[in-house]
């Protein structure tokens, strides 16, 4: 029988590859990349349902690949793969459905489809795969993908560039190209995979198995020597350098930002909704086995106690950091990017809280819900960004404003996944990142807790900012002019349906929550691998934490609708702006705290001059001058000093005579070889192979 | 297995005897490439052949076709380990050969307006057969002085087609390629002889018991292993143009015709790794672990000081010279593991940079034909608009030597890292290898990429405003080993299987 989990990442590979066949045809073309996320849309709704219905709720199939390394072709589908394969697989044929009117006309689209299709098996197979090597794999494919598609502009044209074109901080430019941003996303994100590979690689030493289901039986095969060793927690934080840097975890956050120059419906799948969600599905995917380790092998509870910790700071810190930069971006696409890694921050800070608290399913759930309503209102805003980028022309929302008249239903769209980003009851994206809050305060650790609630009142700013800079406010100069050209409307229904779909689901999921959530969370973690205790979710409110949540919120919402939307709080703005510590303040965050700066300084800077200046004094000068200038140059000494020596001082005559001619002799062949002329060296060759032949006769 | 007649003796042979004729026969340059071409796919058809029908389960050996007393016996043999590299050689020096015409055209046309008159296609095409088949001799040998002897005729017309056909100042360079790859062919046959005539056989592998002599080297008086070993492990270093050792290859792989630099670098330098397995440790086993550690030390530096050089480098040619250097380092630190998928991920590496190196020097051959000479990458950029598919293929090649899926490189990395991580958890120094791997592997793809965006992407450079695609005798030969990788991508279980197997039951 065909297995339907393996059509599911298979059937977009070889959409992939009729899309390569049918480049000549271009409306063929698309429509079968297209009918190729349809089709594994629907295979990944089929095995959902498998999942759901079955009584054991995994699926789980291998066939041998190679065998003796212990790589099979196989995939593990339990609650957790079957939800996040079914999230992305929809998403991508939706952003698919939007690419072919967005897309059209684009002279790269052979290309596009190749990559965009590659991408979705490859993300769909690092889901599924039953086995590390095959999910490193599909991380890797991902990688490409994310790599080609962010360059995919890659002439590089000023209007294709993210950043402001001429801005430089601490010396260092401040805009960055599409293949530039590219070689930024590779080379990030490759760093990390180095971690995740060499774990790999440890944990196979241990068990003899890369098999992710006996990485949780066997837990104590491989985390027991390490626990033994006291290195578990920074082995557990090797393991997991790829997922930081995949999902653009601080000090890897830099690629994400620059991912922009992408087109838009990349942006939305690769960088917002998949992708990036590839270092939190391997959170989820592998921190329930962490927990196991912590609770069956001896030792190792504090040292996974510690990686936990780690994990919640890291992403805590990260969900503030980038939600800082969020506030004073002036590109649309910027603020949400931004946003997305503070998003992201949000969901490590969930997953390594669940691992401090007593009920980790909880926390688990807190991710895992978090990231299917982000990846739900993320998509939904870029793809809306994009159609208003493509309408007023311009990336900055100093040329939007006042677009709610033209575009009511992109504004009805935006506004609703901007009050989900926002935290706003009773949307998705309140319950996901309130329970959030909640086991981040119950995890007893202050500071990431702290981050996460200034993070709350940071999202509800800059959300608002953004709708309101966009759709309300004063009409730009731009929007102004291209009114009276009769340019502006409504995008077109291939674009439009895919991000409306989006923001009411996010409402209708958020307004149903309440009596469908429970059911659907412990749907979602009834047969994860790793947890065994049976959890029954339910949604319970602390009454104090979602007020201070709430008023969080609102306090951003407040301040933000006031400063953008009121002629007085407009001149505020001007004057803080204008003000020397607003300004430097100001500059700090739009210049990202001056942390790519800096990497450019000391990383690229020091790394270029170590390599500039190895190759000059060392490389040139010493090794090359000692080979091929001091060797030949002694040597000369010696013969020239040799002979003069044994001539002038030493020895009787007769013998003298016969060395002198040796050394003539050496010396002459030494000159006729400086000659260059190739005859030459031929016979000296053979003669030296004569001599060794010669010796090996005599020898025999 | 032993064959009836010695088939693959003979495909080496046969093609070589042949050649010696060309530069006596007035023919077409394209009667020339067709014909060299024909004879360097009848080795490839031969090793594929074999290689299919016994699935490389068992060795496979020519009948001994020269036996001595003193110096043994002279076979052929193609098992797990010896295929991956047969096929390589076999599949880059025949699509090269064809390559060869259109580019060596151009060549030629340069070098008669400098005012040179170099020999003809003739004298090319048999240099290119000799040096191609006896590298295809040497993989197949059995036996030190065998494997010495190929290793010598290789070495004789690669350094001619350089004096001849090369760039710069050739005959210095090539002079400079002969003496620097004698000193490392002397002490390795220092080493041989002192060996083999104490021990009384050169053979490092039994083709009547088809075993390989294991730990033949540890049969000598003790006070002499250590040296023996030092002098042919300094050898093959030399070759391998490890860290230290390495300063003839940037001069000889960048000033080489290009056809050659894509047989050179893939294919001639990474026979030294293959030997570090299949002669070192085979001979002398317990030198080799104990040494291991050191050796794996000297993978990391030569890793991270080829990558660093590379990216000091403005010569497209020479970038890619230290980019062998570098990933000479990989080869090095998976057969250093001294594990069955380490030293396995090596030898399938040697087949993943052969895809990438040759896809790579042949995309600089491009570039040079079709932009003029053009070899410094600061006045490349924008390229790809202009040429896809040589920016494909060059992609292809780059994905090659980082491992990035879906390449046959992703497979070997794997299997490295996985070998060197084991090896570096059992010598107790996990964390220190992976902080060296991540500047290592970090750098490899830094200059990759970064080099990828210089050429062909940006703004449009001076170069890409008349540049156009090359035509099908450049491509076509690209993009049959390219697609060799990708489908390799497929089925690595082919070649990894009974590698692996064989690896651990000679590992012990």
């Amino acid at each position: 029988m065909v297995n339907y989990a393996i059509l599911t990442w298979l059937v977009p590979y070889i959409g992939a590859v009729l899309a390569l066949v049918f480049s000549k045809l271009e409306r063929v073309r698309d429509v079968i990349a297209a009918l190729a996320l349809f089709i594994s849309a629907l295979l990944s709704t089929i095995v959902l349902q498998e999942v759901i219905s079955s009584s054991e709720g995994v699926i789980h199939v291998s066939y041998p690949w190679i065998s003796t390394f212990g790589v099979t072709f196989g995939v593990y589908v339990d609650s957790l793969a079957a939800f996040m394969a079914f999230i992305v697989a929809w998403l991508s044929f939706l952003i698919g459905v939007y690419s072919l009117k967005y897309m059209e006309g684009d002279p790269g689209l052979t290309r596009y489809w190749f990559f965009f299709d590659f991408f979705v098996g490859s993300m769909l197979l690092l889901v599924l795969a039953d086995n590390l090597i095959l999910m490193f794999m599909g991380w890797e494919g991902t990688g490409l993908a994310s790599y080609a598609l962010i360059g995919h502009w890659y002439t590089d044209k000023d209007e294709k560039c993210v950043g402001d074109v001429g801005r430089k901080a601490l010396g260092v430019p401040m805009w960055f190209s599409p293949s530039h941003s590219g070689l930024r996303a590779i080379v990030f994100t490759r760093l990390g995979d180095v971690g995740f590979i060499a774990a790999i690689g440890a944990i196979y030493y241990f068990t003899g198995t890369l098999s992710i289901p006996a990485l949780a039986e066997n837990v104590a095969g491989w985390a027991g020597p390490l626990a033994k060793a006291g290195v578990l927690f920074p082995f557990l934080l090797v393991f997991s350098l790829g997922a930081m840097a995949k999902s653009a975890q601080f000090p890897f956050h830099e690629w994400l930002v620059t991912a922009m120059t992408g087109p838009t419906p990349v942006s939305a799948l690769i960088h917002a909704a998949t992708m990036v969600k590839a270092g939190v599905y391997f959170l989820l995917r592998f921190s329930p086995i962490f927990m196991l380790a912590a609770h069956s092998v001896p030792g190792a509870a504090p040292q996974v106690h510690a990686y936990f910790s780690a994990i919640a700071l890291i992403g805590g810190f990260t969900a503030f950091f980038m939600a800082t930069q969020a506030l004073v971006a002036r590109e649309l696409k910027l603020i949400l990017a931004f946003s997305t890694a503070s998003q992201l921050g949000y969901m490590f800070l969930a997953l390594g809280s669940a691992g401090l608290i007593a009920e980790f399913p909880m926390g688990f759930l807190a991710g895992f819900s978090h990231l299917m309503s982000h990846a739900i209102f993320k998509a939904s805003l870029f793809l809306a960004a994009g159609a208003i980028i493509h309408a007023v022309e311009s990336k900055y929302i100093d040329d939007m404003g006042g677009l709610s008249s033209f575009m009511k239903a992109t504004f009805l769209a935006m506004s609703i996944a901007a009050l989900s980003l926002a935290g706003v009851p009773p949307l998705m994206g309140f319950w996901s990142k309130d329970t959030i809050i909640e086991v981040a305060k119950e995890s007893e650790m202050f500071l990431p807790f702290f981050f996460g609630v200034v993070t709350a009142a940071l999202t509800a700013f800059y959300s608002t900012r953004m709708v309101v800079r966009t759709f309300l406010y004063e009409k730009s100069h731009n929007v102004e002019h291209l009114e009276k050209e009769h340019e502006l409307h409504e995008a077109h229904p291939l674009m439009l349906v895919p991000y409306l779909v989006l923001a009411l689901i996010s409402l209708i999921g958020g307004l149903v929550w309440p009596i469908y959530g429970p059911e659907l969370l412990s749907e979602m973690v009834k047969s994860v691998l790793g947890i065994e205790e049976v959890f029954h979710p339910e949604i319970h409110l602390d009454i104090g934490l979602l007020a201070t949540s709430l008023v969080m919120v609102f306090l951003g919402i407040g301040i933000a609708w006031i400063l953008y939307q009121t002629g007085s709080g407009r001149s505020a703005v001007i004057s803080i702006t204008e003000n020397p510590v607003g300004k430097a303040l100001y500059n700090f965050l739009y210049d990202r705290w001056y942390l790519n700066s800096i990497y450019y300084i000391v990383i690229v800077g020091g790394f270029a001059a170590l390599s500039r200046g190895i190759f000059k004094y060392f490389d040139s000068l010493i090794v090359d001058g000692f080979y091929h200038k001091f060797i030949p140059w002694i040597t000369e000494r010696f013969s020239t000093l040799g002979f003069k020596y044994f001539e002038t001082e030493v020895i009787d005559d007769t013998y003298h005579d016969r060395v002198v001619r040796m050394f003539k002799a050496f010396g002459s062949a030494v000159r006729k070889v400086q000659t260059g002329l190739v005859n030459q060296y031929l016979v000296m060759f053979f003669l030296g192979l004569m001599l060794i032949l010669l010796y090996l006769l005599w020898v025999g | 297995m032993i064959l009836d007649y010695p088939y693959m003796f003979l495909s080496v042979v046969v093609p070589m005897v042949i050649s010696l004729v060309f530069p006596f026969v007035d023919m077409d340059k394209k009667a020339f490439a067709t014909i060299s071409t024909v004879l360097l796919l009848i080795p490839l058809a031969i090793v594929s052949w074999l290689s299919i029908i016994g699935g490389l389960n068992e060795p496979i050996l020519d009948p001994i076709f020269f036996r001595d007393p003193s110096v043994g016996t002279f076979s052929m043999l193609l098992d797990s380990i010896s295929a991956p590299l047969a096929i390589s050689i076999g599949l880059v020096t025949s699509m090269i050969s064809w390559y060869s015409l259109r580019y060596m055209e151009h060549r030629f046309e340069e070098m008669e307006e400098e005012g040179h008159k170099p020999p003809g296609w003739g004298v090319y095409y048999m240099l290119y057969i000799l040096f191609s088949a006896a590298m295809m001799g040497t993989v197949l040998s059995t036996n030190l002085i065998e494997f010495y002897i190929f290793l010598e005729i290789s070495l004789l017309p690669s350094f001619l087609l350089i004096a001849f056909y090369g760039y710069g100042k050739r005959e210095r360079i090539a002079l400079l390629y002969l003496i620097w790859t004698h000193v490392g062919a002397l002490a390795f046959l220092v080493g041989s002889l002192v060996l083999g005539l104490n021990v009384g056989t050169f053979d490092y592998f039994n083709p009547v018991r088809a075993v390989a002599n294991l730990g033949l080297g540890e049969q000598l008086p003790a006070s002499i292993i250590t040296p023996v070993f030092i002098a042919i492990l300094i050898g093959l270093f030399v070759k391998m143009a490890v860290f230290g050792v390495h300063i003839w290859l940037p001069y000889a792989h960048a000033e080489a015709p290009t056809p050659v630099s894509a047989l050179l670098s893939p294919n001639l330098i990474g026979i030294a790794a293959y030997a570090m397995i299949r002669i070192a440790y085979v001979l002398f086993p317990s030198e080799f672990e104990s040494l291991a550690p050191y050796m794996l030390g000297l993978a990391l530096l030569t890793i991270i000081y080829g990558g660093l050089m590379a990216l000091a480098q403005d010569d497209f040619k020479r970038f890619l010279a230290y980019s062998s250097v570098s990933q000479m380092g990989y080869l090095l630190m998976g057969i250093a593991s001294v594990t069955a998928i380490g030293m396995a991920g090596a030898i399938l590496h040697y087949a993943a940079h052969a895809v990438g190196k040759a896809l790579l020097f042949a995309t600089a051959g491009v570039l040079i034909t079709q932009l003029h000479g053009l070899r410094s990458i600061g006045k490349m950029g924008g390229l790809a608009p202009k040429m896809p598919i040589t920016a494909s293929l060059a992609l292809i090649g780059f994905m090659h030597i980082t491992g990035i899926p879906p390449s046959l490189g992703l497979w070997s990395e794997v299997l490295i890292l996985a070998g060197v991580s084991n090896f570096a958890v059992a010598i107790n120094q996990f964390f220190w290898v992976v902080l060296f791997l991540l500047v290592g592997i970090g750098l490899s793809t830094a200059y990759s990429f970064i080099t990828m965006r210089r050429i062909f992407f940006g703004h449009p450079s001076e170069a890409a405003g008349e540049a156009k695609e090359a035509g099908i005798t450049l491509l076509g030969p690209m993009i049959i080993i390219a697609a060799v990788g990708l489908l390799l991508f497929l089925v690595p279980q082919l070649l990894v299987d009974p590698m692996i197997r064989a690896l651990e039951s000679l590992l012990g």
